[in-house]
Formats: C-alpha cells, structure tokens, sequence
C-alpha cells in the first residue's frame, strides 16, 4: 500500500467535512451539540482519524467511532450510554497491513439522580472524575493528536462504580468527588489498568484571575497485582489568548516482596490562542517507573485549526528522550 | 473647571449605570437576590437547584440583543465562549437551557412554570414577576 495514494482520498474527505460542517450550520442544526429526539434523547457522537510517522512506524487509523445517547427524565435523573469502535481501521503502511475492528465497546453508561448541588449521584461506567485531561479525553475536545503519559499510565480512565459529587456545603466554588469501583470494569475493552477495586476522593477549587487547582487521592487494585495509592495534582490557567495546563501523580504499587514500585509523571501544556480558530501548543512531560528504573521525557510543538469548534484539525512533532520515537503525529476530528 | 468636570461626572454616572434588563422568577416564587457568579452557575447548569426549589432556566431563542447583554454582562462569555462550552458539555451529556422564541413567552414561561428563571427588559416586568438581579 502507498501512502500518496491515499492523499487525494483524505482530501477529498476532508473537504466532504467541511462542507458538511457549514451546510449543518445553516439548516439550523449545530454541529457539535447533538441532535435533540425527544425531551429525553439526545444523540451525537464523534470520529477521529490519526496519522502518525516515526522511524519504526507510519499508520494512518480511524481512531476512534462512537455514538453517544443521553438525556434527563424526571426530577433530576438523566442517563448517557457511549459506544465506541476503537480503531476501527488501521493501515500501517511500514508493514503494509491493513487490519479492522468494528465492534463497539461500552465506553460509558451511567445514570445520574441530583438531589441536590450539594449531593448528586451517578452509577454505572463513567470516567474516573480526576484531573483535567481524563475528562476530556477524546480527539476532538483536546489540542493536540497525542496524550500525555500521564494520562496513560497512572490512573484508571474507567470508573464502573459511583460517584457522589457535588458543592462543598462550606466554601464557594469547590466540588467534591468521592468514587467507589469494587468489581471489574463493565466492558475489560479499551482500559489503560484493569482494576477490580478503585476508591478515591477529588476536590477542585475555583481560583480569582482565571485559575483552578484541584487534586485527588486514591487507591486501586490491579489485576494479578498489588494494591496503588496515588497523590494527583492538577492546575489550569485561562484567559481570552492563553492557556496553561499543568497535571502530575506519585504513585506506590505494593510488591509481593521488597519496597512499592514508584511511578511519578507529569505533563505541562501551553495553548496560545492566534484566534478563535488557531493556536500553537506545546508541551512538556516527564515519567519515571521504579520498576522497569525507566524515564521518559517528550517534548511536543504542534498546530490546531478549527474551521468551527466541532471540527479539528491537528499536527505536532514530539521529541522523544529516545531519538528512534520521534515522530510527527496529525488528526482530523469532528464531534457530531 | 473641576467643579464643572465633577458635576457632569456625577450627572452622568447614573446614566452610565443604570440597569435596562433583570432577571426575574416568578412574584410567588421563594427566590431572592441572586449575584452575577451565582446566575453563571445556573445558567451554565452547574447548579441546578436554590434552596429546595428545583430551577428551569429559560434562554431567549436566537440573537436578540437582551440575551447577547446578558451573556455578556452576566454570563461573562462571548457566544463563542458559549459555543465552546456547550459542545464540550455535549460530550458530557449536558444540555443547555430551554429556550423561548419572544420575549413574550420567556415572560409567560417564567410566570408559570414553577422554578423558571430568565431575563427580560426591565420595561416589561409586571406584578406577575419578580427581580432578583438588574443588569
């Protein structure tokens, strides 16, 4: 397979999007919100297309494909189901393979009771309510192609579990999570750690100047492995033209023998807004694991546009402390 | 000449600040004054709730100049800010506040739907409304 033959082909799709995309706004239809069915039932979802290009790899994947439903019912209930095929097509044009994975997986679905701003529940699958990055994890609502390792390797994405949240009683703008999984995850599929136990506790303060600092403590329990305790920090910073995004973690895995495994990784991210439709990213990271006695540092510069807000195109290069990872990374994403 | 320039300042302060739109709920409803931060929140639909009273938010369908004001100046956010935060909150399964075509109707809605809160021009607040915030 060539890679040039498939150019004229994705821009023949990515003119198809953008015309799509302005066509929607017009009808009155707005991209990017959903489409309301009834009082009860929103539908939407999202797609993503990736390429990447290094010395030991060059692929091009739709990412990601997922419908989402949801809506409230009631006084206070509302629901949302998730489905998602993760990377559905894959043609890796260094081995010259092409490989397919269409059936869906549940990403999230929960159900969530309000009783009030100060207590609210929610059940079911659902993201792990810490930091700021886990909660907006999919292509499209980020600015760049790639996560940080951060978000990768330390905390369980997935909750299956509950999650009571809502306003501290005692100050202004402060929320509170506190989370329990105590089973296995709903769908095993598309998790970073398979867990079957996970309790911890978020808290996140609005700060004056367009500051937000929060932070969570935790514990889970791997499969076949010892139990983790983590300490999580996280801090954003916005105005009209910049943003600074700042997260890290420490975590200690108990060993059948010998002192914890350590792990500690953080990321910090610069956004600067040109307009509302371009900015340039960069971005910092670092981890270190006791266990394999590895760090890694990677250092990202990249390029978002967004025609409109649903509708993102990306490109970075990242700098890996092993040269060999370097690679350009690019997406195209809508939210529909 | 400062007593000149002192006079014309004070004469047009309270031009300069004087409110031409509030937001209103119900004349029974149990909800007093509420600040710029606090009406964010709800509108934004991170509160959802004052005091036992379950709220409904109301928005002005479209771009009529009483909710562009009120975006701006309580909100404090562009419709693009707004843009943004919506579809981010589509992918979390939130919705943003109903909407009514006129003005008319929001004023209708908010006097008889029980926890219905939005904003009009001061001019057409009645006896069946009550204002919690001028802007």
């Amino acid at each position: 397979m060539n890679f040039f033959s498939v150019r004229p082909t994705l821009a023949l799709c990515l003119l198809a999007l953008l015309s799509d995309a302005a066509a929607a706004q017009e009808s009155g239809y707005q991209l990017g919100r959903g489409k309301a069915l009834t009082d009860w039932l929103t539908t939407g979802g999202y797609f993503s297309t990736e390429y990447s290009d290094s010395n030991n790899e060059r692929k091009l994947l739709l990412d990601d494909l997922a419908l989402l439903l949801y809506g409230e019912k009631g006084r206070g209930f509302s629901y949302l189901l998730e489905v998602e095929s993760v990377e559905p097509y894959v043609a890796d044009f260094k081995h010259d393979t092409t490989t397919t994975n269409f059936p869906p997986t549940i990403e999230r679905l929960y159900l969530d009771y309000k009783i009030s701003d100060l207590v609210s529940v929610r059940i079911g699958k659902q993201i792990t309510p810490v930091g700021y990055w886990n909660l907006q994890p999919i292509n499209v609502l980020r600015e760049t192609t790639s996560n940080p390792l951060y978000s990768d390797r330390m905390i369980p994405k997935f909750l299956t579990g509950i999650d009571v949240y809502g306003y501290a009683p005692f100050a202004t703008d402060l929320t509170y999570h506190v989370f329990a999984q105590n089973g296995h995850d709903m769908d095993q599929s598309n998790i970073n750690i398979a867990i079957d136990r996970h309790y911890g506790f978020a808290l996140e303060k609005i700060l004056p100047g367009g500051w937000k600092l929060g932070g969570s403590v935790g514990r889970f329990q791997e499969l076949n492995s010892g139990a983790t305790r983590y300490l999580q920090l996280n801090t954003r910073y916005d105005t009209d033209r910049f943003t600074l995004l700042a997260e890290g973690s420490h975590k200690l895995q108990d060993q059948k023998s010998g002192s914890p495994r350590q792990s500690d990784a953080f990321y910090v991210q610069g956004e600067y807004h040109l307009s509302v439709q371009h900015s340039l990213i960069t971005r910092a990271e670092y981890l270190h694991d006791s266990g394999v006695e590895n760090s890694e540092r990677i250092g990202i510069v990249g390029y978002s546009y967004r025609p409109v807000f649903p509708v993102s195109l990306k490109i970075e290069y990242q700098w890996h402390q092993d040269s060999a990872q370097n690679r350009v990374m690019a997406s195209i994403s809508v939210l529909f | 000449m400062r007593i000149l320039i002192l006079v014309l300042s004070l004469l047009m302060l309270p031009a300069a600040t004087a409110a031409e739109y509030a937001v209103v709920v119900a004349s029974n409803s149990t909800i007093g004054a509420l600040d710029s931060a606090r009406l964010r929140d709800i509108f934004l639909r991170h509160r959802n709730f004052e005091g036992e009273v379950r709220l409904v938010p109301v928005n002005l369908l479209g771009e009529d100049s009483t909710r562009t004001h009120f975006e701006t100046s309580v909100l404090n956010m562009n419709r693009d800010e707004l843009n943004r935060y919506w579809i981010t909150g589509h992918f979390q399964g939130l919705k943003p506040p109903a909407t009514q075509a006129s003005l008319q109707s929001v004023k209708a809605f908010i006097a008889h739907v029980e926890g219905a809160i939005g904003y009009l021009p001061l001019a057409m607040v009645d006896d069946s409304l009550k204002v919690i915030h001028e802007f």
